[in-house]
């Protein structure tokens, strides 16, 4: 509660004083009109008396009045009519604002801390007027005058005649019955006279003898020589004065409607109407209608009826219209009046109220007394008696009024009834107030006796009052009398003014008791729908009673001043209103209570805006609308239009060159993208554009960083093997995800497209138009050395376009803004501009949906920091300067296409695409490179290659391969060396230069070159990454390298699968054959089969050609079994072949080892040169061995070379390994060329293709297609590192082939067993070592066979000659021994009996092995 | 039954609110924020008689010309308000206090949903459907 200034005694002793009249004639109204001020508004600051003063009371005991204060008014002062009063005290509110920067009171209640005013000055001013203003009432007295001063001027021709005139003017007043309004106490109203003298004017003497004439007319008592006016009222204004006049007459002035403030307040008003009329005619000035501030009532000044004399009375401190001068300048008063004439005053007034008042009141309560004290006897049992016969019927009229309605019952003004009433309101005002408790106890009991309910509440409400005023306190204060006289005055009366001072009382004195609650609800039981002003007031007292409190009830405050708030503004009280919301928002704030904050952040802002604290309304809407408020729909876009249009119009006042921050749409800063470069043309017709990158891409870790590490290959490769320290991959698309510590580079002329990305926290759409970036720019050459002037930061030309963006609620749309530089220099994106709108859905053409502009900064923050120690305990965030871009010169531009690239390739396919290439910048461009992922899918051919490009369209047809007629013959071989195609080494090259014309591309120059694509040898879809590397011809300080990226996807179907096996060979060399080496021949058996699943449309394929490919071995012919020479598979047959493959010429393959032999087998009659450009190019950049092997093919042999080139260890034997497992390893790469004849759209197509198998092992299948893994087996994790392998020597078999034998006899012997006995056999054993190394052979032909079927089967032969042999072969040796074996009888003998052991002639004994027995070498017998 | 059923956390923001004119909802809550000052009042009047046994159900918190609010604090100080309208004449105190015993058990449920995380807004279904259960049966 706020704290009044007075105590509550004080306030109610004020508020009942008694009053007195003035009647003035005109000349004395000139006389004080010198000062500006009427006779009354002259006494009004003296009217407080200072000393004591004394009365008796009917028992002749002395009763001290103190402190009294007496009320003087004009007698013509007319009631205020009803709306008059409602204006008033409206006025009296608005004028009187909580003072600006006075220190609040803050309450803590809990874990509120609220700053809330001490003080309410406005309620006080309000009870002020309130109850000056409360009309007199038949029924009390209190209010009715008692006294009427007569005043007369000295100046006055007949003085005497005057005051007569006067004082029957009184009389006519009071008794003639024609006027209601002045209410007179008693009927014999004391007349005071009053001579008012003007020292500086008047003649001193005859004043004093016109006195002396009064005095004896009138008596001492009743008359008084009032002198005043001492100076000149020309006197200087320098002379300071105490002007006492001004804190009375300034509510006065400040009640006057033109006074500046109320004007300020009209057209706040008007404003006000604007808004609620133009937003959504929500009406909150309902009140201001019926009483508007400027209309002047301009009737109420003509007057009082008839009396030209008596008119000028009716001027008075609150009826001031018209009477003086409106203007804003204060006005001085008294400024005739020295401080002696103040004290005359103060003593008149003084000499008034004891000299005649208080007389006159004692005199009048004993009076009445006496009348009370004869009467009671007889009129009690007089009453009763009557009440008892008559049935309580005991005036006629009376019942009739009873009957109608109790609250109607009037007394006539001398009832008998009255006079004990009038007698307690005389003592109250004297403040003997235990007479006044007896008196109006009594008067209550008699008028509730008769149903006079209006007389019953007032003397319920004085008996209350006086009890409490009792200084001694002898009984409690009777709260119930009061509660009883609101109701009653509220309810049977309908009287809310009486029952509203009821209640005023009441609460101030609860209050004082410390009784809060009950005030509280005293005073919101007042509030009601008739009156708005009141009930704002009564609630936020109530709330002040609340947070008052023992224990303070905060959000009963906060929820009472809600509603004071809302009534004040429906009563116009903008003001105060505003400031209820806001005491009230503290309690709310922060607190979760998010539809009651947004009610309340709403209700400022529109009070604050019409209010003109536009920056206040903006805040507030602004907090409503960045939560995520959780209003409905409806409610979000009424807060946003309303936000809107009060964001325009403030936009529209100021000229801040500044755009202010929008609060909408969200602005995620950190997922802002930025883009250096053009927007990508994808496709053109056949063309196919390289994807590169654009913001449409997802942004993925990994491909990033494959294609950091392709760039970083490119880079590498370009710098002649090393890369560069600062090396940084090129971003192209800059995010959240990208590094951005260093500030990027974008190349002059070429756009930089920023994406922006909004989230509408709202349910409702929101429209952004215009948008564009805000940016600042430093200009700067960089070709110059640096240290030159940089530039003046400026905003040039800017090309920043984006259509209207629609905000979908709850969705995060994007924008994207493009900006071109044409100067080098340092760019900074700083924010973006746009306007927002709301989106009008219903009809979007009969209101154009508003759009304020404003922007909003993007701030990105780095990533958090987290290295040192220091960083890791802080929050600490590195810079961020995707924005920031440093604009370099100009750098060439290259755009690839793609022609005829396929989507769909068999494995193994070959395929003939075309590349073009152009630089699209004014600048040339050279070292054009291109890095991938896949280098096995694609060439561009080898240099030596004759490049005569046909058209793309000529060469459709064709096949990619370079022919020759030639019938199946012997294989033709050629030699070549893989650095021809690029190849150097066994690693992949993984970085091609690409073959330009000159060696680079001018400016806006296109070249088309070939490009040879081979299906992936797996099926599925592959996803192969092309980085394109090129360089400008000038050197650039800043950006040394461009790059463009391309990423295709092949989808891979399944052709052929190709299995070859090569196995020794025993058959003997032909004996001098030329191209024969030594006795190294192979089978080499190739299956193939069909495995193509035939969704493709693939009718069936045909093996064309095989061919080999190996630095050792070749394909030597053809020795298929059938003679079917073109083998075609349909779908899933499988069909073999057969190939003899020789051992290349032993020199040639010492001086060129490095030279690899291809041999073609054509099947067919056209021969396919597979050392020629696609073919030879896409074996060498096949999978590598190692790589292949991955994919299955011989698993053991090739893991166990791996295992033994892993372990360096064991010298000697490592070399007999090595030499040992040579002796096993073939080298040979079979290349088997097809073509597939396939259906597609009722046109046959031949596609070719070639397949690649590595055959490394003897004996062991090698494949084409890489087999499936078998499913990875969980490996352990292992703790313990391995154990090293053991020392691994060569296996037993291994070892068994380190010779090969070979038995030379004929097929069938004739012997005529009956000549000669003995058959003797020449056979020749032929030895051939096929190792590397010199081998020591022993030669067993002692031993037997040993299987006991051949026992059975054969009879018995022996060898003749020697038994042993011991011999020593050179690497590739071959040797022959000739042997003899001796028959008995005719028969089939097994001649694979010798025994042959075999070791390397440097290691040990160890070694010795039986070798390999050969096949079971039958001889035929006969005998003749 | 009830018109509006909320919770309120031991910090006096709402954990769940809901009433049935939902266009009235501020109105609601401003009711139901006004009345944690009676509840606070009376919590702090009944600790200092009993602090053992202290009875959860507070009853009848006040009446306004429309409704009439009870309230009931956990042990947790866990606010429940349940706002019920005047005309609703046949409802008796103990109805209303089973009413509150079904909230509290379902909150507790909601409480050891180990997905939930305390001082979140309440958001169960199943709760949902419990305050539904209350509120429908007025209509």
């Amino acid at each position: 509660m706020a704290q009044c200034a007075q105590s509550v005694q004080e306030f109610v002793q004020d508020s009942f004083v008694p009053t007195v009249a003035v009647l003035c004639s005109a000349d004395a109204e000139r006389v004080t009109r010198r000062n500006n001020l009427s006779f009354p508004e002259l006494l009004r600051p003296f009217c407080r008396l200072t000393s004591e003063g004394h009365l008796r009371d009917p028992n002749n005991l002395v009763v001290v009045v103190k402190g009294l204060r007496i009320s003087v008014t004009g007698v013509n002062t007319q009631p205020l009519q009803p709306g008059e009063v409602r204006k008033l005290l409206s006025q009296a509110v608005s004028g009187c604002q909580p003072p600006e920067g006075l220190p609040a009171n803050v309450v803590t209640a809990g874990d509120y801390d609220l700053n809330i005013s001490a003080t309410t000055p406005w309620f006080e001013a309000y009870r002020e007027n309130f109850l000056q203003s409360m009309p007199a009432s038949d029924h009390e007295f209190l209010n009715h005058y008692l006294a009427c001063m007569l005043v007369v001027s000295s100046r006055e021709a007949a003085p005497t005649e005057q005051f007569q005139r006067l004082s029957q003017e009184q009389h006519r007043v009071q008794h003639s019955g024609e006027y209601t309004h002045p209410k007179w106490f008693i009927p014999n109203t004391l007349k005071y006279y009053v001579l008012l003298h003007d020292i500086s004017d008047g003649d001193e003497q005859r004043a004093d003898s016109v006195y002396e004439d009064m005095k004896q007319r009138y008596g001492t008592q009743c008359c008084y020589l009032l002198k005043i006016n001492s100076r000149a009222a020309a006197a200087g204004p320098a002379e300071q004065m105490p002007d006492p006049w001004s804190q009375y007459l300034q509510k006065s002035r400040a009640q006057s409607p033109v006074s500046p403030e109320a004007c300020e307040d009209a057209a706040v008003n008007n404003v006000e109407n604007n808004v609620s009329s133009e937003v959504d005619g929500h009406d909150v000035s309902d009140a201001l209608s019926e009483s508007h501030p400027l209309e002047l009532d301009q009737t109420s000044n003509l007057g009082y009826p008839g009396n030209p004399s008596v008119a000028v009375n009716s001027i008075d401190t609150s009826r001031k219209q018209g009477g003086l001068p409106a203007s804003s300048t204060p006005v001085a008063h008294g400024a005739c009046l020295t401080l002696n004439d103040h004290d005359r005053i103060r003593q008149f007034i003084q000499e008034f109220t004891f000299r005649g008042l208080l007389p006159h009141i004692e005199k009048n309560i004993r009076q009445l007394n006496d009348q009370l004290v004869s009467r009671k006897g007889l009129s009690r049992s007089l009453f009763s008696a009557t009440k008892k016969w008559f049935g309580g019927g005991k005036v006629p009229e009376k019942s009739i009024a009873e009957l109608k309605n109790t609250a109607g019952l009037l007394y006539p003004p001398e009832a008998p009834e009255l006079q004990i009433r009038k007698m307690a309101d005389l003592c109250f005002l004297v403040q003997h107030y235990e007479l006044a408790y007896s008196c109006y106890h009594t008067a209550k009991k008699d008028f509730l006796s008769d149903q006079a309910m209006l007389y019953a509440a007032g003397a319920l409400e004085m008996a209350a009052m006086s009890a409490f005023l009792q200084s001694g306190a002898p009984r409690p204060y009777p709260a119930h009398y009061m509660e009883t006289a609101i109701q009653t005055y509220r309810d049977v009366c309908k009287n809310m003014v009486l029952a509203e001072r009821c209640a005023l009382f009441s609460a101030e004195v609860l209050k004082s008791q410390v009784k809060y609650s009950e005030a509280a609800a005293l005073l919101i039981k007042m509030t009601s729908e008739d009156s708005d002003l009141r009930s704002a007031l009564l609630l936020e007292q109530a709330a002040h009673c609340f947070i008052n409190m023992r224990s303070p009830m905060v959000r009963k405050f906060a929820f009472h001043m809600i509603l004071s708030g809302h009534r004040f503004s429906k009563a116009g009280q903008k003001r105060h209103a505003l400031r209820c919301y806001c005491q009230a928002m503290q309690v709310y704030k922060g607190k979760g209570w998010t539809l009651a904050e947004d009610h309340i952040n709403f209700t400022i802002g529109r009070q604050s805006f019409t209010l003109r604290q536009p920056e206040n309304a903006i805040a507030a809407f602004r907090h409503i609308l960045i939560n995520d408020s959780k209003q409905v729909a409806t409610q979000q876009s009424a807060f946003l239009r309303e936000y809107l249009y009060v964001y325009k119009s403030v936009s529209q006042s100021s000229s801040d060159v500044t755009l202010p921050q929008l609060p909408l749409p969200c602005l995620h800063s950190a997922q802002t993208r930025v883009f250096f470069g053009h927007e990508r043309r994808l496709a053109e017709g056949e063309k196919q554009a390289a994807t590169h990158v654009w913001l449409d891409q997802e942004y993925d870790g990994e491909q990033a960083q494959l294609w950091a590490e392709l760039e970083e290959q490119v880079v590498g490769v370009a710098n002649k093997g090393s890369v560069p320290i600062g090396f940084q991959p090129t971003q192209y698309c800059l995010s959240c995800h990208t590094d951005n510590l260093r500030y990027p580079l974008a190349v002059v002329e070429e756009p930089i497209i920023v994406e922006v990305v909004f989230r509408n926290p709202l349910k409702v759409p929101l429209a952004l138009a215009e948008l564009s970036l805000l940016w600042k720019f430093t200009p700067k050459d960089f070709s110059r050395p640096p240290g030159g002037v940089p530039g003046e930061a400026l905003s040039n030309e800017k090309e920043a376009a984006a259509g209207r963006v629609s905000a979908a609620p709850r969705r995060g749309p994007s924008a994207r803004l493009q900006l071109l530089p044409h100067k080098t220099g340092e760019l900074q994106v700083l924010s973006v501009l746009y306007s927002l709108g709301t989106v009008e859905e219903d009809n979007g053409t009969t209101s154009r949906p508003t759009f304020v502009r404003g922007r909003q900064d993007l701030e990105i923050q780095g990533p958090r920091l987290n290295t040192t120690k220091e960083e890791k305990t802080s929050v600490r965030h590195g810079p961020d300067h995707r924005l920031d871009p440093v604009i370099t010169p100009p750098m060439p531009l290259l755009e690839v296409f793609f022609i005829n690239f396929p989507t769909g390739l068999l494995c193994g396919e070959i395929r003939k695409a075309w590349v073009e290439f152009v630089n699209v910048s004014a600048v040339p461009l050279t070292g054009l490179r291109v890095a991938s992922t896949h280098p096995e899918f694609f060439t561009f051919g080898c240099a030596a290659s004759d490049l005569t490009p046909v058209t793309p369209t000529a060469s459709e047809h064709c096949s990619a391969y370079k022919t020759m007629a030639t019938p199946p013959s012997v294989a033709a071989t050629m030699l070549v060396s893989p650095a021809m195609f690029g190849v150097s080494g066994d690693d992949r090259p993984t970085v091609a230069e690409i073959p330009l014309v000159g060696g680079g591309l001018g400016p806006g120059e296109a070249l088309q070159i070939p490009l040879w694509l081979r299906g992936p040898d797996r099926e599925g879809v592959h996803e192969i990454n092309f980085l394109f590397y090129y360089e400008s011809v000038e050197k650039n300080a800043k950006l040394s390298h461009r790059v463009l990226r391309h990423k295709a996807f092949i989808c891979a179907s399944r052709s052929l699968s190709v299995r070859a096996t090569a196995c020794h060979s025993n058959t003997l060399p032909r004996r001098g054959g030329a191209e024969e080496e030594g006795g190294s021949s192979m089978l080499v058996f190739v299956d193939v089969e069909n495995i193509n699943t035939s969704e493709a449309g693939v009718r069936e394929f045909h093996i064309v050609q095989v061919s080999s490919s190996s630095r050792q071995w070749r394909l030597h012919t053809c020795i298929n079994p059938t003679g079917d020479r073109d083998s075609r598979l349909a779908s899933r047959e499988r069909g073999k072949l057969c190939f003899r493959a020789t051992r290349c010429r032993t020199q040639e393959g010492e001086t060129h080892a490095r030279k690899y032999t291809f041999a073609d087998l054509n099947l067919g009659n056209e021969q396919i040169v597979s050392s020629t450009t696609p073919c030879a190019d896409f074996f060498f950049r096949r999978g590598s061995p190692s790589e292949a092997q991955k994919g299955g093919v011989s698993v053991g042999g090739a893991n166990h070379t791996r295992r033994q080139s892993l372990t360096p260890a064991g010298g000697a034997d490592d070399g007999v390994t090595g030499v040992v497992q040579k002796c096993s390893e073939v080298e040979l790469n079979i290349i088997v060329l097809w073509k597939a004849y396939v259906v597609e759209d009722n046109k046959q197509l031949i596609l070719e293709g070639q397949l690649h198998v590595a055959l490394q092992t003897v004996g062991k299948e090698a494949c084409s297609v890489p087999q499936k893994e078998e499913a990875q087996e969980m490996v352990l994790l292992k703790f313990k590192p391995d154990q090293p392998p053991p020392v691994s020597r060569p296996t037993l078999e291994q070892l068994s082939r380190l010779i090969k034998t070979c038995l030379h006899y004929p097929e069938s012997y004739d012997h005529p067993f009956p000549q000669k006995s003995l058959c003797m056999v020449p056979v020749t054993l032929t030895l051939s070592n096929c190792s590397l190394a010199q081998v020591d052979v022993i030669i067993d032909l002692r031993h037997k066979t040993t299987s006991p079927e051949s026992l059975e089967v054969h009879g018995t032969f022996t060898w003749l000659g020697q038994t042993q042999y011991k011999l020593q072969l050179r690497p590739h040796e071959v040797q022959r021994l000739v042997l003899k074996a001796c028959f008995f009888q005719a028969g089939v003998y097994n001649l694979g009996t010798p025994r042959v052991f075999a070791k390397m002639a440097q290691a040990g004994t160890m070694c010795e092995t039986s070798q390999q027995s050969s096949m079971p070498a039958l001889i035929v017998i006969n005998s003749v | 039954m009830a018109v509006c059923v909320a919770v309120i956390a031991k910090e006096n923001y709402p954990l769940y609110i809901r009433s049935v004119p939902t266009q009235n909802e501020l109105k609601f809550h401003y009711t139901v924020h006004t009345s944690l000052d009676v509840v606070e009042e009376k919590v702090s009047a009944v600790g200092k008689a009993l602090p053992d046994q202290r009875e959860l159900y507070l009853g009848l918190l006040y009446p306004t010309e429309d409704y009439k609010v009870y309230g009931y604090v956990t042990n947790s100080k866990v606010k429940f308000v349940i706002v019920v309208d005047s005309s609703n004449t046949s409802l008796r105190d103990n109805e209303i206090r089973s009413m509150f015993r079904k909230l509290h058990s379902s909150f507790t449920d909601v409480m050891c949903n180990p997905f939930y995380n305390p001082g979140d807004t309440i958001q169960s279904k199943s709760f949902d459907s419990i305050v539904s259960a209350m509120m429908v049966q007025s209509s």
